[in-house]
Order: structure tokens, then sequence, then C-alpha cells
């Protein structure tokens, strides 16, 4: 029954129908990617030790960096995955911030601190 | 802003090593709580419950598209006087309250057990033993407000509030490594603790209402006061109609 | 192109880019400068080596699946469309089969079925 159930919704006045395994799949793969970049990003910018403002900007443009790589991999036809592109952006924004924050911290440290 | 030198032995021995038991830690909950987790039994009866209803629920709910003598049909197997369903099954009303009810207190206990409980103990191991000295330095600026919080063994005035003690780095590793466990023990990990409360709210609206004789009777009125009215009693006249198909006679077909 | 080459390549880079920053911070140490940014070169190399991991990462993490379910519908062949899942019946002959069966009470349940099929189903 979990390949068979759907979800609808109403775009432009016609409804669509989503399956549900395959958007969780998808969901599951940009949350991978997301985790990852925010640990990559983090060590990225404790490396250059970055500092204060500087250091939540990078955070910021690293999500917008994924942001765009995720759609290059989808293709150009991003809608056959993604129900919306906003979301991509925004979802997850402060539970991968703490992982960044930790990353950040721990470089700084190794690096400039020591 | 003073620029502290810090020794490279607190960078091996303390800065490093809270990492690793941190991320330690966080494994072994997580296969502690799989080697401690009773399977949960479905029982049988109440699976048929909670289908019962779900039937009935969709019965009231698309009745319309049926005839009436299968409409009615249906709901004489649920509402019947000798014989329905709801009228029929009884069950001995279980235990209301979560903490009498002993199979859901051994199971509460456990989560509270496997997840809070190292959490504290660890750290305040951390506070004890790593104590007295400056562990690392946040690069974002705190303000003073947080200083007594995130200093707590070292006791100068004057220090910049980014200088962090071991503990605040302990707790800094605990969030931060929850969304790391999703990576590398998969989904569905019990190292994650805020998965498990989103587990517990999501879980108390799924599971069928312990009282079942409750339900049963609260369905029962809702099917008896139900109205039942075809929805598709003209359907045929409805489509041919939004078709708009232009009826020929035969004597204008052959003028044709 | 082959999994994880990026991977390893773009997470080597970086450990280098880190010694690097390393030795250049304790050079600034002993020649008691100040630390303003790093050289160029290092970080240009963590950047690029950072976009490089990333998009190794987006090589190994797995494809994204169609999510319309009309198109995984229609890939479906005609033998399989008449299985529905929600449609099954359970209650048939089979039930003779299970080693629990009673035929005493399949006796019974004809009987009262039989006086109960005068109640009002016609209305």
């Amino acid at each position: 029954m979990s390949t068979g159930r759907v979800k609808t919704r109403v775009q432009k006045g016609e409804i669509i129908a989503y399956s549900e395994s395959a958007v969780r799949n998808n969901a599951a793969i940009v949350k991978y990617c997301r985790t990852s970049m925010a640990a990559l990003s983090g060590s990225t910018a404790g490396l250059l030790g970055l500092t204060g403002f500087y250091g939540f900007g990078f955070y910021v443009f690293s999500v917008l960096g994924l942001w765009v790589m995720l759609l290059m991999k989808a293709g150009t036809q991003w809608q056959k995955f993604f129900i919306n592109r906003r979301s991509l952006l925004t979802h997850d924004f402060f539970g991968s911030l703490f992982t960044y924050v930790l990353f950040w911290t721990f470089l700084y440290g190794m690096v400039h601190v020591y | 802003m003073a620029e502290l030198l810090l020794d490279p032995n607190i960078r091996c021995w303390v800065f490093l090593p809270i990492v690793v038991i941190t991320f330690l830690v966080g494994i072994v909950r997580h296969y502690v709580s799989l080697l401690i987790t009773t399977q949960k039994k479905a029982e049988i009866t109440q699976i048929q419950d909670s289908q019962v209803m779900l039937r009935a629920r969709a019965l009231r709910e698309h009745g319309k598209y049926l005839p009436k003598q299968s409409f009615l049909m249906r709901r004489h197997f649920f509402n019947n006087e000798e014989t329905g369903y709801f009228k029929t099954q009884t069950r001995a009303a279980p235990a209301q309250n979560p903490m009498t009810d002993p199979s859901m207190l051994v199971d509460m206990l456990k989560g509270n057990v496997t997840n809070v409980l190292p959490m504290i103990i660890i750290g305040g191991w951390i506070n004890w033993m790593f104590s007295g000295f400056v562990t690392t330095k946040v690069p974002f600026p705190l303000t003073l407000r947080f200083k007594p919080m995130l200093q707590r063994g070292v006791e100068l005035v004057s220090l910049d509030a980014a200088w962090v003690s071991s503990a605040s780095w302990y707790f800094l590793n605990v969030f931060g490594l929850r969304s790391i466990y999703a990576l590398v023990l998969g989904e569905n990990n019990a190292a994650d603790q805020s998965k498990i409360t989103q587990d517990q709210m999501s879980g108390a609206a799924m599971a069928m209402p312990l009282d079942p004789k409750a339900a049963f009777k609260a369905e029962w009125e809702a099917l008896e006061i139900c109205e039942h009215s075809w929805t598709l009693s003209n359907i045929e006249a409805e489509l041919l109609e939004s078709a708009d198909f232009k009826f020929e006679t035969a004597e204008e077909q052959n003028h044709m | 192109m082959f999994p994880r080459t990026f991977l390893t390549m773009g997470i080597l880079s970086l450990f280098h880019a880190a010694y690097s920053a390393v030795q250049h911070r304790s050079y600034l140490r002993i020649t008691a400068q100040e630390f303003t940014t790093l050289p160029l070169d290092i970080l240009l190399q963590a950047i690029i080596s950072m976009f490089l991991t990333m998009y190794g990462i987006l090589q190994i993490a797995g494809d994204f699946k169609e999510i319309r379910a009309t198109v995984d519908l229609e890939s479906k062949s005609w033998e399989t469309l008449r299985n529905i899942p929600s449609f099954y019946t359970v209650n048939h002959r089979g039930r003779a089969l299970s080693p629990e069966f009673d035929p005493a009470s399949l006796k019974s349940q004809t009987q009262s079925l039989s006086t109960v099929s005068s109640d009002a189903v016609y209305s």
C-alpha cells in the first residue's frame, strides 16, 4: 500500500497526484546533502578564520550554493522531482545551522586557537 | 579582545577527546536502545477495531455514492441490534492512566534512560574533570550574559565571553552531532532525540483510543443519524447534458 | 564520473588547506604579526575544494525519483492493473482450508442469516 498511496495538490486548477514514497526518498537525499554541506562549509569557515557575521553570511552563501547544485542535479525539469523550489531552499535551515556552528567552532579552534 | 595562546596539550587531551567521546557515546546509545527495546506486539483485536472504525467512517463519508440498498446493507452490518458489529462486540476497558499501565511505563522509562541520563552523567563528569581552564573560542561574539553559563570553572571578570569551558563545548557537540548520526547510522536511529519526541507526538494521535466501547457507541450513533441521498441518481442525464451532444432523430440523419 | 574521486580529492585538498593555514598562523605568531586574513591561495584552495567535495557528495547521494504518481502508473503493464490491494476479499471459501475451521459454526451462521433476511433492508 505504500507505493500506491498518493497525496494530491491543486496546482493552477488541476489536481496532481504525488507518490509519497518518491517524495520521501527525495527528501531523504536532500537531507543527506544538506547535513554534509553544513559540515563541509562549517569546516571551511573555521579554516578560513571567519568570525561573527562573516561566518553566518558564509552559511547563507553555502545554503544558496547547495540549492543551486541540487537544482543542477535535478536538471531542467526540476518539477519532476520537487513540489516547489522555495521549500528546497529554506527547509531545515536552523537544524543544519547547529551542525554548521559545531564544525565552524571545531576547525576554528584547531587552526586558529591552537 | 585578548588573543590568548592556549597550550597544545589542551587540544590533544581535552578538545579532541570530547568530540570523540560524544560521537562514540551516541553510537553506543543507538545500539543499546536497539537491544533493550521490546518488540511491540500488535494486538489483533485492536487492529480489527481500528480497521472497523475506518470502514464505518468511510461509509459515512462516501455513502452517497452507493445505491440506497447497498448503503443500508452495510449500515445493517454495523448497527443491527442483535448481530451488528458495534452492538455485539464487547471489550474490557483497559487501563487509562499511563502511570498505572505497566508496559507503557516501562517504555517511557527506557526512553528516558537511554536518552537523557547519559547526557547528564557525561556532562557532569566532563564538568568535574575538565574544569578550571578555557577550552576553546567560539567564532561569534557573545554578550556578557552568557559568561556565567559558558565559563563555568573560569572566574575571570575581564575574559571575553567567547572563550568557553569544556562543558559548553560538550553541549555544543551534543546538539551539533545529532544530524550527523542520521548520516552515519541511516534513518530511524535511536541516537537522534528530536525524532523520538516527534514520534511520541504523532503516535498518540494514531493509536486507537483506549476505550473501544465509547468509540463504538459514538460510531453507532453517527451511523444511525446518517442520511443517505444518492448523488448518482440522475447521473446519466447530467453527464449527457454536460457533454453537449446533439441528438438527431432518424429523419434528420436521413436528410443529411 | 568515477564515484568518490571528487570526494576524496576534495577532502584531501581541504586537509592540505587546513594544514597550510595552521602553518601560516604559527608563522605569524613567531614573527609577531597581526592576523587579518589568510593568503589568497589558501582561501581559493579551501573554497574550491569545498565545492569539489560537495559535488562528489551529490554524486554519491543517489538519484532523485520522479514524484508524479501518474508517470509511475503509466509504466505499469496491463496485467498488473487489476491488482488493487484495497479490494482484496478474505471472506471466501478458502477459510475451509484453515486448521481452525469448524463446519458447525457455518451452519449456525446461515441459520441466523435466514432469520434476519426479512428485516427492512428495502425501503
